[in-house]
């Protein structure tokens, strides 16, 4: 937004642009007006989120229009995954080598014997991607696929981590990537939230507010959809009022506040105020359909596994996730093992065979039926967790966070598929040059979306604030 | 329901702020030039036109640092029309709209200025009787009575304190993965509600909270005052706890920066300043003031109560001893393997720090053990430690020493608060890029070199002492009289209460990058003239809405809206929406619902069915007429913000929020149509409203529509009114139609919107 051209403009607060503006605004009516407002045609206004549907313009040309991040909540280990380490087989059962200096690690496991993987690993695909066996259904689509195996973070516990991969930062207060998103883009779809989260049985680590705005409007937050037919909370009446008891109240409101607004016809925010009851009403439909799989075919429900008590539960996640992006839903985050169930302290075997199989069958359903519907080129499709896992052992069969190297990957919206990134060391334990910090791999998202992560910025207390904070890197590399 | 505990007599106005302070409370002049002179080149670069959009901005602007300078007391300018005045207030306002052209609109009518008032001071609307009394007064005085009214209504407290909370980043919860309930927070909140009813002074107000526990150590309201120093968000099982530690003391530095001096100090964490005068040496030199921090639960009572309470407790070890040796002996057999357990998280040198003997501990290592203790020395890694068969052996003992002894005495009530280390304190560096392994050059705890580049005196602290006395110093330089930033900073908060936007738009950003002041001679006649008057906000209050300018109605018209239609010189008053918490009120207010009840620990009204499934959730209380109390006393859980409010813009409690983002969405407007909460309200407002009119139902539509808005229908809205209930009426919905009209009702923009 150029301050400049209002020098009596505050950020952050809606306006008429000019006189002009406001005579058309208040002469075109309360269509006009309510429109203009909750769908906002300008820019200026974007900063004061009416309903959050309205886009800024992109910097550049974006290659995809919306995201699916798939988080793998606890920390999946890459090295029994996605990165394999033949040297640390090979020293399975002796210490860190010395030349590996002091390591830091959340539950003191550094002087532990190495853990080398149980795991079998091919190679897929035209590309020859290494897979481990824990994998079977991604691996098939390792064409479609980036995976970046030098990622990094600066958290050692879970919440600060799942804050960082989620907002950029480790401490609580910052907008998350996909309010950011929405900021930047708005949404496509008036009768959805743009930005939705789906939570496991349990809620990531840190609640609600890793889909939070931080200091900015609350418009652009995700909204958590429940499971069930009822998705939104207060989407059904508490008291059952049926639909027509409904309308006929909403048409009293609507007519009282009309004749309020009358009066006040310059005042903007009162005709979104009833424009929004009428996106509320609507959305009382619109949402239980998103929601609704009886149209979704039998082929469809088996690949996705939503049957299988090893998968169902996630696999009705992924195809919502479908459904919504389909719908125009912006950003849909689908939590896998919310509430850290990927955190192998011990029993890595057991914990990762459950929890692999749990996202694996899903996620390549996800993926084909992206490409089908050839969605996949315009969506982006991201899997990882908030960090790896140590090549040290911790209570002899598991293994202890690790933010200093770990794998996440990347598909469709631009990506290039059948690709590895970056490397760790031959242990697995740090991310080599090049490395991909949790700011770089955000930075390349924004990008990804048209906007270069260093001017999408929102002025909070006298600073340009941006998702990668100081930092951010966009890898080129990745990109088709 | 617990009562506060109620603490000793608060100090008389003006009373407090001599207490002990440091030798020098003046501000010394700053060499501005000399340290400003890399910010002028950021200026020169900045001002070539196009290359940043906030050039024209620093024109605009007093170069440099307006805010820096001491304010000074103009007399308020002559105006044409002085018919129009009130007090001084408006000769400011009306000199800047008539040399823009502008003339303030008409006063506003009576039943919408109480109302607008009574919001802006109570946060809940007035009743119809309340309207029609002051419709009606015929007294030359009238509003300024209603003023002083409303003013020494307890509710005045309540509802401002929502903003100093937001202010404080306030929350009851620890945050972070696992949010802990912080119990004894609510005190900090009731101290803050009473401080405002009882109007204390401004800057004894600061003192308390900054360094109640060094400035008056036996006062138990200024150790809970210490509660600002404990807000932060805290990961109390961190294992790298030097980071935490700095974590902390950033936390701490970056909301004092803002809350108290409306600077946003954050960006010199890393670097110098990139727009204001504020030097990286400055961030740190303000942070070593609280280098010695150490989080403390302090007993709260008078000398008296905690001797009772000491010898109680004595006597009762005395009774208890024969069975609690068996009892210790158990224990300290498990002890260390308890510990080992959790200790093992930590690096070596954490781990030798926390058994070094406390006497050879620097200060630093001193925080670091106490660190590590928090997380090693629990009862429950003894217990862990524990067979079954020992762990059943020494519950049958703990219940053999109660038959013995009775219960051990109660713990006295304490204050969340905060306390010092020792009386030294661990030094303080320059930390390269903010991280604490990066360590700079030691730095002394000093001010913002800008206007006052001196280091501070330091009190030498007698033999004994507890605390480095620094908080102290800091205290008296934030509130000396001529500190040119926290008077400007606390009236433009004011201000913007009354007027929905302060003076300085960014009321904690006085800085370069901040919106300069729309009337500067005003804001420092303001700051001024609150510190004459004993730094007395309620002062404030009463002269603000007083003013013509707040009195005047909101109506629009083409001449106001083509010259300034942003309305900064305030040709108008400004249309606001009611917060979150004053929408909730509001609701129980005129449904007559709403609890009078004040203080006291946090209640926990029901979360809507959906979200009950969340594990942040929680259950709600046994008693329902918990759920009727006003806002302010529902518990502020970090991770689980209050659906309600959360939908209307209550603030994240993580971070300092120093003006509220107003949104309007979709997922509101579902809220209130198909919340059990707003329905209840609408059954108890169709209720009151049939009771209070002997069930005749013209005159009940007319008092739910006065309840509610303060004013009758008016014909058309009363014919739509009735043609609802008639049409409902002939769907066999007699029994819910007058309660959906009272729902409409609460639904109405009227109903949120203030004109």
């Amino acid at each position: 937004m150029d301050r400049s051209a209002t020098p009596l403009q505050s950020p952050h607060v809606p306006l008429f642009a000019s006189r002009r503006d406001f005579l058309l605004r208040a002469g075109g009516g309360f269509g006009a007006i309510a429109l203009s407002y909750l769908l906002g045609e300008s820019e200026a206004r974007s900063n004061s989120g009416v309903a959050g549907a309205i886009g800024r313009t992109p910097h550049h040309k974006p290659r995809a229009k919306s995201v699916i991040f798939l988080f793998m909540e606890g920390g999946p280990s890459h090295i029994d995954t996605f990165d394999p380490k033949p040297e640390l087989t090979r020293l399975d059962g002796k210490k860190l080598p010395a030349s590996f200096g002091t390591v830091l690690t959340s539950m003191g496991t550094a002087g532990n014997k190495l853990l080398g993987s149980r795991r079998s690993f091919s190679r897929h695909g035209k590309c020859g991607l290494e897979v481990s066996d824990w994998l079977p259904y991604t691996a098939a689509y390792a064409d479609d696929i980036a995976v970046i195996r030098s990622c990094w973070a600066d958290g050692l516990n879970h919440v600060g981590s799942v804050c960082q991969m989620n907002t950029g930062s480790i401490l609580a207060g910052r907008p998350s990537m996909g309010a950011w998103v929405l900021y930047g883009l708005g949404s496509e779809n008036k009768n959805l939230p743009g930005f939705v989260v789906m939570t496991d049985a349990g809620d990531p680590l840190g609640g609600p507010r890793t889909w939070g705005t931080g200091f900015m409007p609350t418009t652009f937050q995700g909204t958590a959809f429940r499971p069930g037919s009822s998705p939104l909370l207060f989407l059904k009446s508490a008291d059952k009022v049926n639909g027509d008891r409904q309308s006929r109240e909403l048409e009293l409101i609507q007519t009282l506040n009309e004749r309020h607004r009358q009066s006040r016809p310059e005042d903007g925010d009162l005709a979104a105020r009833i424009a929004s009851y009428e996106l509320a009403f609507r959305m009382q439909a619109s949402a239980p359909e998103a929601v609704d799989l009886r149209s979704e075919s039998d082929k469809t429900k088996e690949d996705y596994g939503l049957d299988r008590p090893e998968c169902g539960e996630f696999a009705h996640r992924c195809l919502l996730a479908r459904r919504l992006v389909e719908r125009g839903v912006r950003f849909v985050q689908v939590y896998c093992g919310g509430g850290s169930m990927w955190d192998a302290h011990s029993n890595l075997e057991s914990n990762h065979t459950k929890m692999c199989a749990r996202c694996d069958r899903p996620t390549a359903a996800l993926l084909k039926d992206l490409k089908q519907r050839g969605m996949l080129e315009d969506t982006l499709v991201i899997w990882g967790g908030e960090f790896g896992r140590t090549p040290m052992s911790e209570s002899t069969n598991g293994r202890d966070h690790n933010p200093y190297g770990f794998t996440m990957w990347m598909a469709g919206g631009g990506i290039r598929g059948g690709m590895t990134y970056g490397s760790t060391d031959e242990l697995g334990l740090r991310a080599l040059e090049p490395k991909v910090h949790v700011h770089d791999l955000h930075a390349t998202v924004l990008h990804l979306l048209g906007f270069d992560h260093k001017r999408l910025t929102y002025l909070y207390n006298g600073r340009d604030e941006r998702l990668t904070i100081n930092g951010g890197r966009v890898v080129k590399d990745l990109i088709a | 329901m617990a009562i506060p505990l109620t603490l000793g007599p608060s100090p008389t106005k003006g009373e407090g702020n001599r207490n002990g302070l440091g030798p020098s409370a003046t501000i010394g002049e700053g060499k501005i030039r000399r340290r400003l002179a890399p910010c002028l080149v950021l200026l020169a670069i900045a001002a070539i036109p196009g290359l940043t959009g906030a050039a024209d901005k620093k024109e605009a602007a007093t170069p440099l640092s307006w805010a820096y300078r001491k304010p000074v007391k103009e007399a308020p300018p002559t105006v044409k029309d002085r018919s129009w005045l009130q007090n001084p207030i408006d000769a400011f306002i009306l000199n800047k709209l008539e040399s823009s052209g502008l003339k303030p609109n008409p006063p506003a009518e009576r039943s919408v200025l109480i109302r607008r008032v009574t919001f802006d001071l109570l946060g809940i609307p007035p009743t119809p009787e309340e309207v029609d009394a002051f419709v009606k007064d015929a007294r030359p005085d009238a509003y300024e009575r209603l003023v002083d009214r409303l003013l020494e209504t307890p509710r005045y407290g309540e509802h401002t304190a929502v903003y100093w909370l937001d202010l404080v980043r306030y929350a009851e919860s620890d945050g972070f993965k696992a949010d802990d309930k912080r119990p004894d927070a609510w005190r900090y909140r009731d101290y803050v509600i009473r401080a405002l009813n009882r109007d204390k002074p401004f800057d004894r107000f600061l003192q308390e909270q900054l360094a109640g526990d060094e400035l008056s150590p036996r006062e138990p309201e200024a150790l809970v005052a210490t509660g600002y120093l404990r807000h932060y968000p805290d990961e109390y099982n961190a294992a790298a706890v030097e980071q935490r530690r700095q974590e902390t003391l950033d936390d701490i530095t970056d909301v004092t920066g803002a809350a108290f001096l409306g600077l946003t100090i954050a960006c010199a964490r890393c670097h110098d300043h990139k727009f204001d005068p504020i030097l990286q040496t400055d961030y740190y030199r303000l942070q070593a003031f609280f280098a010695a921090y150490h989080p403390t639960d302090h007993p709260l009572g008078h000398d008296q109560d905690l001797e009772k309470f000491d010898k109680a407790t004595k006597a009762w070890e005395k009774r208890a001893a024969p069975v609690k040796q068996k009892i210790d002996e158990i224990e300290n057999a498990h002890r260390e393997k308890g510990k080992a357990r959790q200790l093992s998280r930590f690096i070596e040198e954490y781990q030798q720090i926390y058994f070094m003997p406390a006497a050879a501990r620097t200060p630093l290592q001193a925080q670091i053990a106490n660190l590590v203790a928090n997380q090693v020395d629990k009862k429950d890694e003894t217990l862990r430690a524990m067979s079954p068969e020992t762990k059943a052996k020494w519950q049958e003992l703990n219940k053999e020493m109660e038959t013995l002894a009775g219960p051990k005495p109660k713990r006295l009530p304490a204050a969340m608060g905060m306390a010092e280390i020792g009386p030294a304190a661990p030094p303080t560096y320059l930390l390269k890029r903010g991280d604490h392994r990066q360590r700079g050059e030691e730095v002394a705890p000093g001010f913002l070199s800008a206007f006052d580049d001196r280091e501070a005196v330091l009190p030498s602290q007698p033999p004994g002492a507890k605390s480095t006395g620094r908080r102290s110093v800091l205290a008296a330089w934030l509130t000396a009289k001529d500190n040119p930033l926290t008077a400007r900073v606390a009236v433009n908060r004011i201000w913007q209460q009354h007027f929905g936007r302060g003076i300085v738009s960014t009321p904690s950003d006085f800085g370069i990058q901040g919106d300069p002041p729309t009337h500067p001679e005003l804001l420092d006649w303001l700051a001024l003239e609150f510190i004459e008057r004993g730094w007395s906000a309620k002062a404030m209050h009463r002269l603000m809405v007083t003013s013509a300018a707040y009195r005047q109605a909101s109506t629009v018209n083409d001449r106001g809206m083509s010259v300034d239609p942003e309305n900064r010189l305030l040709w108008r008053a400004p249309r606001r929406r009611l917060d979150g918490e004053a929408i909730r009120d509001a609701m129980l207010a005129v449904s007559g619902r709403l609890d009078q009840r004040m203080g006291g620990p946090s209640v926990y009204p029901p979360i809507p069915a959906e979200a009950t499934a969340s594990k942040t959730a929680w259950p709600a209380d046994s008693d329902p007429q918990d759920a009727e109390r006003k806002s302010i006393y529902i518990f502020v859980k970090r991770n689980l913000r209050f659906p309600f409010f959360q939908l209307f813009d209550v603030p994240d409690t993580n971070e300092t929020c120093a003006r509220r983002h107003v949104t309007t969405t979709a997922p509101q407007a579902l809220a209130m149509l198909n919340s059990g909460f707003v329905r209840e309200q609408a059954r108890h407002l169709a209720r009151r409203a049939l009771d209070e009119t002997g069930a005749n139902r013209a005159a009940a539509i007319d008092r739910a529509f006065r309840l509610a808005f303060g004013r009758a229908p008016e014909a058309g809205e009363r014919q739509a009114l009735e043609r609802f209930r008639t049409v409902a009426a002939n769907k066999g919905e007699q029994d819910t139609a007058f309660e959906d009209l009272c729902h409409a009702l609460l639904n109405l923009n009227e109903f949120l919107y203030l004109d």
